[in-house]
């Protein structure tokens, strides 16, 4: 004899509500896993596009990498030195005052 | 090498441009002036029309800003960054708070009257002079609240949050105002001072721009103290000693320590700087006033040449700052 012919109908009914409740619960956490991973990939990596956005809050960041058209030193790169190094000198004319204003 | 001289005031403090070029001083001079006005319409804290205060009166949504004025905030972002918030654009309202809410010559004007009352607009009752302001602080925020997009040059405060560029932007403005004067002068090289802040470009005079280390820029150039010479970049100075005021029985002055949101208390009173630009100077300069006791291994660690007064004026000089014994030119 074997084990389903032990089963009532009643039984066997319950135990195929069971399998399915765990199918649609597997379905489930399988589409959330990839929405979410999904998710995450797009916030570690935005890609770029090559038309600008229109609304004014589309993109914000709080970090800035290059220069603008200034000659001033605006990246993110360590503070510069000069190539040539100061030497000491004597006042004179053309002598200018540096210091705290 | 002889040099030409022209000096005014605008920002707030002393100009002046130096030029090797004899014939290109006027149009180097007409070239600073443009910038100037530009800066002080970009971001001024003290004028009411300027963008840096439409931007401060409107924290809390998304501005789009000049380019200027994404220039100076970028670059106050990165003083912020490379010093580790020591150099925080955010401390306006701080500031403001402390006693430094108007242009400093106004400021400097009611000396007489240390304990005036002063709120912008308001007339001063003749029954409150004498009176001793409280001091009051306001929590600095933290520059990383800033919300800059570069690309679309918008900008979004969270309320409450006002910028001050002061320290970083009147660096910048001497860097792009040398190089305005430069293209104007054809040829030659130039030198821009703003109040201390002093930023070259083209060719230097033989042996470079002579420049005297002080610890006010309005000392005379021919006064005593040392004197170096710069070839290229920028000079900067931080200097507790100058634009101080009184609030709650104390003196206080206008460089910020973001972590107590008070005028800094550390072990250095003035500090100078030479780096390929005077942003870069300002940048650690004021870095080095903010952090104190550490200030000279952090300097060291920046490679840059500097010059560091003790409250009690005893002088270190740190990487390669030339020798004062030893005078060359």
């Amino acid at each position: 004899m074997g084990f389903m012919d032990s089963l009532t109908p009643t039984q066997r009914d319950r135990g195929l509500q069971r399998l399915r409740r765990l199918t649609f619960g597997a379905t489930a956490g399988g589409l959330i896993a990839v929405v979410g991973v999904s998710y995450v990939a797009a916030s570690s990596y935005a890609g770029k596009s090559s038309s600008g956005g229109t609304a004014l809050t589309s993109t914000t960041t709080t970090d800035t990498t290059t220069s603008s058209s200034s000659s001033s030193s605006t990246s993110s790169s360590g503070l510069q030195s000069t190539p040539t190094a100061p030497t000491t000198g004597s006042s004179g004319s053309g002598t200018v005052t540096s210091g705290g204003s | 090498m002889p040099v030409a001289l022209k000096s005014w005031k605008a920002l707030g403090t002393s100009v002046h441009v130096l030029s090797t070029h004899d014939v290109g001083l006027e149009a180097a001079s007409v070239a600073v002036r443009d910038v100037l006005e530009d800066v002080d319409q970009a971001y001024s804290r003290f004028r009411e029309d300027s963008e840096l205060t439409q931007l401060n009166a409107n924290a809390g949504r998304t501005m789009r800003i000049s380019p200027l004025l994404a220039t100076a905030i970028d670059a106050a972002l990165r003083a912020a960054r490379l010093t580790d918030g020591a150099v925080d654009p955010t401390i306006g309202r701080a500031i403001r708070v402390a006693g430094y809410d108007d242009d400093f010559s106004r400021i400097a004007a009611e000396a007489l009257h240390p304990a005036l009352p002063r709120e912008r607009g308001r007339e001063i009752d003749p029954g409150e002079r004498g009176r001793e302001i409280p001091l009051r602080a306001w929590r600095v925020p933290g520059w990383q609240a800033i919300r800059l997009d570069r690309r679309l040059r918008t900008v979004w405060l969270p309320q409450g949050v006002e910028l001050d560029l002061g320290s970083t932007g009147k660096a910048l403005a001497a860097d792009l105002a040398a190089t305005a004067a430069i293209a104007a002068a054809g040829g030659g090289g130039v030198l821009v001072s703003l109040g201390g802040d002093i930023a070259v470009a083209g060719e230097p005079p033989s042996g470079g721009w002579r420049i005297l280390v002080a610890e006010d820029s309005r000392v005379k150039p021919d006064g005593d103290g040392d004197v170096i010479c710069v070839p290229a970049g920028g000079v900067a100075a931080s200097s507790t000693t100058v634009r101080r005021w009184s609030r709650g029985g104390a003196v206080l002055h206008h460089i910020i320590d973001p972590q107590t949101s008070l005028p800094t208390s550390g072990p250095f009173r003035t500090v100078t700087v030479v780096a390929a630009t005077c942003l870069d100077a300002n940048i650690a300069s004021t870095g080095a006033i903010v952090r104190g006791e550490t200030a000279i291994d952090w300097l060291t660690s920046c490679r840059l040449p500097a010059r560091l007064v003790e409250n009690d004026g005893t002088i270190h000089y740190i990487g390669p700052w030339p020798d004062p014994a030893s005078v060359a030119a």
